[in-house]
């Protein structure tokens, strides 16, 4: 039986009007859907801005090769060279150890007579600082650093970068479950509205099926009021997730300047992405659960 | 047009309520259907729409079995019987007429066609003045009407009427019985369950009687006499 845009129109009216009549209960599931998309949304956005610092840390991982204190100014220059010839090296900047010694000094403060303390002797030595081309190659570069002479230790920051990859895999877990279980619990309590409906209008139904309609006749108000319940959740959710982001956005540039944080909106517009299109997909989820049981056609 | 052969009916809790019934019904008949409370003839309805299944034997209707029918088919065969229940069955906040355009709605009819066939309908069980009342407004016997206003709206070939004058009184139920033989006359198959052997006993019809789940007796003439 082809379908007829007056039954479509009487589809969303029996719809809306059964969102209506249970008012309370609709918008304690409109309440639920929303909350759930948003610890949603705000879990991709956490994962997204890990994922973020920690590539931009990764980016600016730098090798630090230090030689011996007794090596002799010529084997310093032969091995800059050297480094230079290893392949995914992108430059190599000598830092002597009299800048070294600045550099300390600077840290300590001025009030602190560094130089003469130490006895006018420069106890430090000095070192390359080597930049990859490529994140990835910094272990593979190390190695070979390491099999050259005169180099003494070689320090890089390998291990933030692959902590902060273990945190946001961490969060994208958590993440996973607590929105697996916050769905499922937005699916039931929709499923439980729509039982609701169901048995508010079962007299409607019974007659329904007595005269014959067909079953998706039957179902298709109930189910449009689930994923309409699903989509003002998610119309809410992502409202919210926008402003808040933005706000958050504010607030966090002025405390902490430093901390690299996606400020590219088009984040947000992949979140919405996700959360609108899961609102009405929970919403006929839990009416065709609801249906399954309490609707026998 | 229908069949029942070997029909037996046992409930999930255990009671038996059609044991071994076979019977035909040809098309145009008027068939009454009696027997005590219990015994067996709202069970014996139910299973022509689909409502219920039997536990064993079939149930043939137009030539189908339709244990067998698919989900689906459900629904054609329903648009073939109408049914009239004992508590009418109207919904409370609809009128007359928009209880009785409710069962074309929801075939998708036009509106045009829902226009024409309400009022003829309406007008055939004799409710023309109080198509726009509530339910509330109207007399037993004219919700009745309604609902077999209702029942025939969509021209099914059967009517199923379970004891349609359970709750109105003598009067009333001769008019409504009156009107269940009209709308035999043009045509449409009737069964009528009922325990009021008053009515029955007016008619010269065949009467099929049951008594805890068995046939007890099929004639053109009520076979034995009963009280009540």
């Amino acid at each position: 039986m082809p379908m007829k845009v007056k039954t479509i129109g009487y589809f969303f009216t029996q719809a809306l009007k059964s969102i209506l009549r249970n008012f309370w209960m609709s918008l304690a599931s409109v309440a639920t859907v929303a909350v759930s998309l948003i610890i949603l949304g705000a879990f991709i956005l956490l994962t997204a801005n890990t994922n973020y610092i920690a590539q931009a840390v990764e980016q600016d991982v730098e090798i630090a090769v230090f030689l011996y204190v007794d090596t002799p100014e010529n084997k310093v220059k032969a091995l800059g060279d050297k480094l230079e010839d290893i392949s995914g090296v992108d430059s190599v900047e000598l830092i002597p150890k009299e800048e070294g010694l600045r550099q300390l000094s600077k840290q300590f403060g001025e009030e602190h007579d560094l130089v003469s303390a130490l006895g006018g002797e420069n106890p430090l030595p000095d070192y390359y600082i080597v930049k990859a081309e490529e994140p990835q190659q910094v272990s593979t570069i190390v190695k070979e650093i390491e099999k050259l002479p005169h180099v003494e230790k070689v320090n890089y920051g390998q291990g933030v970068v692959e902590k902060l990859f273990s945190i946001t895999r961490w969060i994208r877990i958590g993440g996973i479950v607590v929105v697996a279980v916050l769905a499922a619990c937005t699916v039931f309590l929709i499923a439980v509205t729509i039982r609701l409906t169901v048995y508010a209008r079962r007299k409607e139904v019974n007659i329904m099926k007595s005269v014959g309609a067909t079953n998706w006749f039957i179902r298709w108000p109930f189910l449009l009021e689930g994923i309409f319940l699903g989509f003002f959740g998610a119309l809410i959710a992502s409202t919210v997730l926008y402003f808040s982001y933005i706000i958050f956005l504010d607030k966090i540039t002025a405390a902490m300047s430093f901390l690299p944080i996606q400020r590219d909106l088009s984040i947000l517009k992949n979140v919405a992405l996700v959360v609108l299109p899961s609102g009405p997909l929970i919403g006929f989820l839990g009416s065709f659960l609801s249906l399954q049981r309490y609707l026998k056609i | 047009m229908i069949k029942l052969l070997n029909v037996t009916k046992v409930y999930p809790n255990g009671v038996r309520a059609l044991q071994d019934i076979t019977l035909t019904i040809e098309k145009g008949e008027f068939v009454f259907l009696v027997g005590p409370s219990g015994a067996g003839k709202s069970t014996l309805i139910k299973l022509l729409f689909r409502e219920e299944s039997p536990t064993y034997g079939h149930v043939l209707i137009a030539g189908k079995n339709i244990a067998r029918l698919r989900k689906s088919q459900i629904p054609i065969l329903r648009r073939n019987i109408g049914v009239v229940f004992q508590d009418f069955r109207l919904l409370e906040d609809r009128t007359a007429f928009e209880n009785v355009s409710f069962a074309m709605e929801v075939l998708e009819h036009s509106k045009k066609e829902i226009q024409q066939r309400v009022h003829h309908v309406l007008n055939l069980v004799g409710l023309k003045d109080r198509i726009h009342c509530y339910p509330h407004q109207l007399s037993g016997g004219e919700q009745q009407r309604v609902a077999i206003a209702r029942a025939i709206v969509n021209r099914p070939h059967i009517l199923v009427a379970d004891e349609p004058t359970g709750n109105l009184d003598p009067e009333t139920s001769k008019e409504i019985l009156k009107l269940l033989i009209d709308i035999n006359r043009s045509g449409t198959t009737v069964i009528m369950a009922t325990h009021e052997w008053s009515l029955v006993n007016r008619a010269n019809n065949r009467v099929i009687a049951l008594d805890k789940g068995k046939l007890v007796s099929d004639g053109e003439k009520v076979l034995f006499a009963h009280e009540g």
